[in-house]
């Protein structure tokens, strides 16, 4: 099939001056006194080449600042590159930052037309489109109301609306759709894949692995402003967790001096990974009643003790938490994006409960997964991957298979004639 | 891409008129989008403007009444200048001049308060110095058959064929609005005090044009200069065609017509030399 889209060694920087002169007196002022003030580049994006072709579904990951938004910018044309070129075949469709796209005084009727034009139609043709837009946003109490007054998932929704409709061959799409609620996101998934059945070709960025690897036909990972690989998803997370790995190791070699490495906690099985700049000490289970117990019967209540402690000053802390089965598969997961917002107080050293009345597991030994990182998750601080193991028993289901066990009750309501007739 | 390859594939001279052809047609798609997307944006500017005032479109024919009231008792009750039928002498000015200066006024912000357009692919930046341009302009034409009615009907000036000359001037006027507007939006990207430069500049050149006086109050000498001033002489043409219902002077209308377009020139060189960095800096 075609490239639709192809991009030759771009480069990206950015020019930071400290004490640029935002204004022409500032900018008096310095050249008077003779103070060059310092210009030095940051390089956003250096050397990036690849080319999509037509009905693929390219996804970009990486870290925080790794230059993700910065590529989506410059494909979608909003922003040039500083060297190299991009080369486009087709109309370009983009639903890049959330806050960005409209007006707030107007309504999102309003905004739906200046939208449409933007994107080279006709008020006709946009007039033609507006119910089906409305109908798929599912915004029509709310369509004649200032855009101001929408919630950030109704802006989403209006926004992805808006962008799928209006038939872009490429449609570029930065990591926003985690705002939406997950009925919408289901729903926005759906319709990528429709676009991408159509011929259409999907460029986006998410954190998500699990939405890269359903989706993407090839993914891009960046580090630091560089491609490190294209290819297909399964090796990109890969190589995605692999960075997250070393830029770990890094921290810790920063933190610490050198790569040391920790005593896996005794009498333990399983991984450890972090820099332990703040450690999981322990982790014990209790049931109900407090006591404390290595496994608990199928629907039982168990309460989860995480003793911590901070070895560096770190300002704030975020919790992870999986139950995985001894195949690795995800029961569960949650986390708790900053302590300090949930528990308003971090102390040096601490104990985490999480209690979970009912745990209605199969029976079989699980794990509990436990990591601590850094608000921001660039890297782990302290990581427990299969050390903390637990039985769930009890009297196993027939015929059951699978991960959670419900309660069912079984009845029929068959009409009073047996088929076999009496 | 397609109409360069369907051009080579017929050699010959048929080839060559149907890819001219062709090429035309596609510039013309994308004038008349554009000319669309600009017809829309005025509308929009429109709405946004008088969004949730209640007295809406109204308010642009208050400023400018209100001014002239002012002007009126200052220079015919304080000190008469003893000029004849002096509110519609005054407001024939006044009108081009309200036009040029609530434009400069607000070409500062332009771009940094459209920020949710210039962020859409594909949209060039340069569009909203129009739009700006174009529905001040559309507020002035509203205005215009108040101040003919007043001409005719109260002061029983007739209006003569050269009044068939105001669409050249606003022509020449737009372009210059439209220049000196885009250097300024340009330039507010970077300096963000230029905006509060440009009003002071705004507010000087009200006494430098003789909006509520007339040229022939000037001595000799400084006449000479006030000529140079592009809008001075577009302000007198104005008075000239409308009022008096004379010719302009044509050799000053030229070389302001030459100055508004050096200032368009210079304003779209200096706006694409700056294009790439106007968004990463908004």
């Amino acid at each position: 099939m075609s490239k639709v889209l192809i991009l030759e060694s771009v480069s990206k920087s950015f020019s930071v001056q400290r004490n640029r002169p935002l204004t022409i007196r500032e900018l008096l002022v310095q050249s008077l006194l003779g103070r060059e003030s310092k210009k030095h580049t940051v390089w956003a994006l250096r050397d990036i080449s690849f080319s999509v072709r037509q009905g693929e579904v390219l996804g970009i990951i990486g870290h925080n600042g790794a230059g993700k938004s910065t590529l989506l910018r410059l494909i979608s044309g909003v922003s040039y590159p500083t060297r190299g070129c991009i080369k486009r075949f087709g109309r370009i469709g983009s639903l890049l930052e959330l806050g960005t796209g409209f007006h707030p005084d107007m309504t999102g009727r309003e905004n739906l037309l200046t939208a449409g034009i933007l994107n080279g139609l006709t008020s006709r043709q946009v007039k033609m489109l507006e119910e089906e837009i409305v109908e798929f946003s599912e915004l029509r109490e709310f369509i004649d109301q200032p855009v101001r007054t929408y919630s950030s998932g109704m802006y989403l929704r209006l926004a992805f609306s808006v962008a799928i409709h209006f038939d872009p061959d490429i449609l570029v799409v930065d990591e926003v759709l985690a705002v939406g609620d997950l009925r919408f996101q289901q729903k926005c998934l759906e319709r990528f894949r429709a676009f991408k059945n159509a011929g259409k070709t999907l460029v986006f960025t998410s954190h998500s692995i699990d939405q890269v690897k359903n989706l993407c036909d090839e993914v891009v990972v960046l580090e630091e402003g560089r491609m490190v690989m294209k290819g297909d998803p399964q090796n990109a997370i890969d190589c995605y967790n692999e960075l997250m790995r070393e830029r770990t190791e890094r921290q810790k070699a920063r933190v610490f001096g050198k790569v040391e490495e920790q005593a896996v906690l005794a009498g333990k099985r399983g991984k450890r990974l972090g820099t332990h700049e703040a450690v999981i000490t322990d982790v014990c289970f209790y049931d109900t009643r407090g006591r404390a117990i290595s496994g608990l019967g199928s629907g039982e209540g168990l309460t989860v003790e995480l003793k911590y402690r901070i070895v560096k000053p770190v300002g704030d802390l975020a919790l992870i938490l999986g139950i995985y089965d001894e195949g690795n598969t995800k029961c569960f997961e949650t986390h708790i994006p900053s302590f300090r917002e949930t528990f308003g107080f971090l102390g040096k050293q601490g104990s985490i409960f999480c209690s979970i009345p009912e745990l209605p597991l199969l029976p079989g030994r699980y794990y509990l997964n436990l990591g601590l990182y850094p608000p921001d998750w660039n890297y782990v601080y302290d990581y427990h991957w299969q050390m903390h193991g637990i039985d769930v028993v009890g009297k196993r289901l027939p015929h059951a298979s699978g991960i959670v066990s419900l309660n069912l009750v079984w009845s029929a309501c068959n009409g009073n004639e047996d088929v076999a007739g009496r | 891409m397609a109409i360069k390859a369907d051009g080579l594939a017929g050699v010959g001279k048929t080839g060559y008129l149907s890819l001219i052809f062709r090429g035309f047609r596609y510039y013309r798609g994308f004038l008349s989008h554009q000319l669309d997307l600009l017809w829309h944006l005025v509308k929009r500017d429109f709405t946004l403007r008088y969004k949730g005032s209640v007295l809406g479109i109204l308010w642009s024919l208050l400023l400018p009444l209100a001014q002239l009231l002012v002007l009126v008792f200052l220079f015919q009750r304080v000190i008469p200048l003893g000029i004849d039928a002096y509110p519609a002498f005054v407001f024939t000015a006044l009108l081009p001049w309200t036009w040029f200066s609530s434009c400069l006024n607000s070409a500062g912000s332009l771009f940094l308060s459209n920020r949710d357009l210039i962020k859409k692919p594909g949209f060039p930046p340069c569009i909203l110095v129009g739009v700006n341009t174009l529905s001040n302009l559309l507020l002035f034409l509203v205005v215009l058959p108040v101040l003919v009615i007043m001409i005719v009907a109260f002061y029983g000036k007739p209006l003569t064929p050269y009044f068939l000359l105001l669409p050249l001037l606003l022509v020449v006027n737009v372009v210059l609005i439209w220049g000196v507007s885009l250097f300024v939006a340009t330039l507010n990207v970077f300096y963000r005090d230029i905006q509060y430069i440009v009003s002071v500049f705004v507010m000087l050149l009200f006494y430098l044009t003789p909006v509520f006086y007339s040229t022939s109050a000037i001595t000799e000498g400084y006449r000479f200069l006030y000529n140079l001033n592009p809008v001075a002489v577009l302000i007198q043409s104005y008075r000239a065609v409308i009022f008096f219902g004379r010719a302009p002077e044509w050799g000053f209308l030229f070389i302001a017509s030459v100055l508004s377009l050096l200032s368009c020139v210079v304003g779209y060189v200096f706006y694409r030399k700056k294009l790439h960095e106007i968004v990463d800096y908004i």
